[in-house]
């Protein structure tokens, strides 16, 4: 349920306007928003996977690219990557900073990589070229 | 754990390769190698100062998290699909 719709029932909830006013607003905001069957809309629940569709021309061919990773395996990812010792993070901090990158890789904790995880499931990430199109999303 | 290993293939010639890996009777079949592998990790993570539990442990998350993931490249009239179930 979106905001806007929870607004409008908690306002008929509370007596401010009448069943009548409130199916009036809620055909008024259906008819602004995209239909559940336009192909952005995604089906509502928990995020089970990462997508990436790409589209491309390469050597006068069409390119796709559709790649689907399970969520968890990122979580998974994320714990694997927990594993690395400090002295070889140490280093490749040391390389990032050679190449002009001054990250520190110390300060990022798997905490704070599975809480973007954790989040991944809201993001759509779109991406348009003059020859590719990039899209990632999570369903 | 994953249980199949799907491999396609479409050559520019119209061709197609399709492989299904059953994963545990290789793994199975793997067995022999594998022990020595895990032994060979077990000493790494010591020599590295890394919980050789803990390494097993996220390992087996990951191996474990691996059904559902898909790669699939089409270009032209050739096309790789490599999905895990």
């Amino acid at each position: 349920m979106n905001e806007q719709r929870r607004d409008i029932l908690d306002m008929l909830a509370e007596g401010k306007i009448t069943a009548e006013e409130a199916e009036r607003l809620i055909t008024a905001l259906e008819r602004q928003q995209p239909t559940a069957s336009s192909p952005d809309a995604r089906p509502k629940g928990k995020a089970r996977y990462l997508r990436l569709v790409m589209d491309a021309m390469e050597d006068d061919e069409p390119t796709r690219l559709n790649v689907r990773v399970p969520l968890q395996l990122l979580r998974a990812g994320v714990r694997l990557a927990a594993l690395i010792p400090p002295r070889a993070l140490d280093q490749a901090n040391a390389q990032l900073a050679k190449s002009g990158v001054p990250f520190d890789l110390t300060q990022l904790k798997p905490e704070q990589l599975e809480e973007f995880v954790e989040h991944l499931d809201e993001v759509t990430f779109e991406m348009d070229g003059p020859g590719a199109k990039m899209r990632i999303f999570s369903e | 754990m994953p249980q199949l290993l799907t491999v396609r293939i479409k050559r520019s010639g119209g061709r197609r390769i399709r492989v299904w890996v059953p994963v545990l009777p290789v793994v199975l079949v793997l067995s022999p190698i594998l022990v020595p592998a895990v032994l060979a990790a077990t000493v790494a993570c010591r020599i590295f100062h890394i919980s050789a539990l803990g390494a097993l442990g996220a390992g087996w998350r990951f191996v474990s998290a691996l059904p559902g993931a898909r790669f699939d490249v089409e270009q032209g009239s050739t096309a790789v699909l490599i999905s895990i179930r």
